[in-house]
């Protein structure tokens, strides 16, 4: 009973200096300054984000980043613009490729130029703001690289080999593949030999693919003009004729789901997706997943994807000092390299490249070379107010009506380069 | 008659009421009404352009087509949950353990969220994985997906609003059934009358204002009608699925068109006063005729 009554005594002294051993611990963090960080990964890309997010916060005592998870990037977007209304915006975010120019001419981006070291990042050009935009004039430096991608081709490297393929290299070479490992019976299809999402980003890479370009110089949205059409005639083509693609089902990012769900189940032999889930394929899956370039037509094109980080020109000056120094860590080589080596992303400094390579990375991994050999071939956007909009409202539903419903693709994009010039 | 002391007091009693309504409904109304005469996307100065957006919404023929598909698939949840639940119900309506278990299997349905729900019925409506995906494959309904086919999709989306609010309708007409005295019942069955003559002449005619509250409740909840499309088709394929609510959501969240937006809440609120007008006559000439 003694010994009970001690052990007690022993266990509640032991918590109350536990208790007040936290509560300075937490005093101490209390004094560090605050930075809110909203961001729009599920799943894998999120555990490493907070990680590191967790790495930041522990390797210093005055700045203390929160993380917020807001959906996916549109549902974060729209949370963002409306906080930004409500005056409740966090500090610091990231946003896609897309918005930026709007976001920019909406005014409401901090300019990052003057900060430390802003001009001594050494980002690689092609995923920094200037080698993804082409503005006529010059812009200031509002986005940092984070998340950068482009589309690839998966390939389940069982089925390929089975059926004694190599990796298609051209539009009819994909086509061809693609009858070649769609396996039907009694004319159901048990695997489809392509699987792509029917959305903006991967027409835009089949257009380039074609000779187009999204817009003129003079801002024009030109949506490839005749470039366009083939895009679309392509995946029409595969669609109804061949019947040896499958257009996933659900908008957005919840196609996309379904297409890494359909290879990994073995219900597709080739998707187009993202670099961003090589290692979310490559853990998941039962066999052995390859990626290569995307096929050329007339040329090797491809967009670049992914999100930048922004930074809130409303939000108080030592809340932005502070994003500031975390923005920077996040750009380091050590940072850029755990990022990328940890999900699939791009490397966004060119240090990191360097030492990736001098490490034998790519030699050991050679898919997660495939998106930076394609950087070569990169398609910089336009930098347009109205590129998102187009992009959301113009183009993006009318590539569902030239799939699904199969309608006159030329007649559709006219009717897009129409809307895209209303004006209200 | 009550007459008040004060001539005052009628509007200090509704004060708190038409302070509510005034705030959260009315008032809201009248700032979108204002706005939808501006193009505004949240973050730039509002810019005036009078009717254009109405223009625009109707020469397009966006509202007409979100009104086409608004009404069938609220017509389809309406009749279906109006249906099952009242048969439901009389199937249900006597005693025992295994009755009152499959009472609330059903209505479990009604208090299970949306978004679960939406879950649920993804996986089950999925042409390769799902149950009643390749049930409806393999009988040539839906051969690319229920969700996947413009000419499906809608009326896939009712069918799980159904099978959710049923529970609802079935415990409501219940209520309603077990309401009616059952000496009417027995002295129809000495007339003669058979199962389906005292349906038609008792349970129906007493089951009027029951079936006319069921209606309006699913009728409410179908005109509300989000969560499941977000979850399951974001309105598409080809926005064969885009019903009112959520073309609200797409102009002003994701198309960033505040003023759009919100020349579709002034329409969608001219639709629903309209219904009310129709109900609100359809009720009054029924009370006539009584």
């Amino acid at each position: 009973m003694t010994l009970q009554r001690r052990a007690l005594l022993q266990s509640l002294t032991a918590a109350v200096f536990g208790s007040a051993l936290g509560c300075s611990r937490d005093a101490d963090r209390g004094s560090a300054q605050s930075v809110a960080l909203w961001f729009s990964y599920g799943g894998k890309n999120r555990e490493v984000l907070e990680r590191m997010v967790h790495r930041y916060n522990q390797s210093q005592q005055g700045i203390r980043v929160l993380a917020t998870f807001q959906g996916d990037y549109f549902e974060a977007l729209a949370k963002l613009r409306t906080a930004i209304v409500a005056r409740s915006a966090p500090v610091m975010s990231h946003v896609v490729g897309e918005v930026v120019p709007y976001l920019h001419e909406a005014g409401v981006l901090e300019p990052l130029d003057a900060y430390p070291d802003a001009q001594n990042l050494g980002l690689v050009p092609a995923l920094a703001q200037v080698g993804t935009y082409t503005p006529t004039e010059p812009k200031p430096l509002v986005a940092l690289p984070f998340n950068r991608s482009t589309p690839i081709l998966y390939w389940n490297g069982a089925m390929l080999e089975r059926a004694r393929l190599s990796v298609p290299e051209s539009w009819d070479e994909l086509r061809e593949a693609a009858k070649a490992l769609t396996v039907r019976s009694n004319d159901r299809v048990s695997t489809w030999g392509l699987e792509c999402p029917i959305s903006w980003w991967f027409w835009v890479a089949l257009m380039g693919q074609a000779g187009g370009e999204v817009m003129g110089a003079d801002g024009y949205p030109l949506l490839g003009e005749e470039a366009g059409v083939e895009a679309l005639q392509l995946w029409q083509r595969m669609v109804h004729e061949d019947k040896t693609m499958r257009p996933p089902p659900g908008r957005d990012y919840n196609a996309w789901q379904v297409t890494n769900q359909d290879f990994l189940a073995g219900r597709a032999a080739m998707i187009y997706t993202s670099t961003a889930f090589l290692r979310y394929l490559e853990e998941h899956a039962t066999f052995p997943v390859r990626a290569a370039p995307l096929p050329g037509f007339r040329r090797r094109a491809v967009p670049t994807g992914g999100t930048f980080f922004v930074m809130m020109k409303s939000a108080p000056d030592h809340e932005k000092q502070a994003a500031w120094d975390f923005l920077r860590w996040m750009m380091q080589p050590e940072q850029t390299i755990e990022w990328a080596t940890s999900t699939g992303y791009m490397p966004v400094a060119s240090d990191a490249v360097a030492r990736l390579e001098r490490e034998g990375f790519y030699q050991k991994s050679p898919n997660d070379r495939v998106a930076m050999d394609q950087l070569k071939y990169a398609m910089p956007w336009p930098w347009a107010e109205s590129l998102f909009r187009v992009q959301r409202e113009c183009v993006d539903p009318r590539l569902e009506e030239a799939v699904l419903n199969r309608q006159d693709a030329r007649s559709l994009l006219n009717e897009a380069r129409k809307q895209a010039l209303e004006d209200t | 008659m009550l007459r008040p002391r004060h001539r005052l007091h009628p509007y200090l009693f509704l004060a708190p009421t038409l302070g509510i309504l005034g705030t959260f409904f009315l008032f809201p109304l009248g700032l979108a009404a204002y706005r939808s005469l501006y193009r505004w996307d949240l973050l730039t100065p509002p810019r005036f352009v009078g009717l254009a957006h109405y223009e625009r919404l109707f020469s397009s023929g966006e509202i007409l087509r979100t009104l086409t598909i608004t009404l069938s698939y609220a017509a389809v949840v309406v009749s279906g949950s109006m249906f099952l639940g009242l048969l439901l119900a009389l199937a249900v309506n006597r005693k025992g353990k295994f009755v009152a278990f499959v009472r609330s299997c059903v209505f479990s349905a009604y208090v299970v969220s949306w978004v679960s729900v939406a879950l649920l019925w993804m996986w089950l409506l999925d042409a390769d994985a799902g149950l009643v995906g390749r049930a409806c494959k393999a009988l040539g309904i839906g051969e690319a997906g229920l969700l996947t086919s413009p000419s499906t999709a809608i009326y896939a989306l009712a069918g799980v609003t159904i099978w959710k609010i049923t529970g609802f309708s079935m415990v409501v007409f219940l209520a309603g059934r077990q309401d009616i005295p059952e000496d009417l019942y027995e002295a129809a069955s000495l007339d003669g009358a058979g199962p389906l003559a005292r349906f038609v002449h008792i349970t129906w005619p007493c089951l009027r204002p029951t079936t006319a509250f069921v209606g309006t409740t699913s009728l409410i909840v179908s005109f509300q009608a989000f969560d499941i499309v977000r979850v399951m088709t974001q309105g598409g394929p080809t926005h064969s699925t885009t019903v009112f609510v959520y073309a609200i959501y797409e102009h002003v969240l994701l198309n960033l068109r505040a003023g759009r937006a919100s020349a579709m809440v002034v329409v969608f609120f001219g639709v629903l006063l309209l219904l009310t007008l129709v109900q609100l006559w359809a009720w009054r000439m029924g009370r006539r005729s009584r």
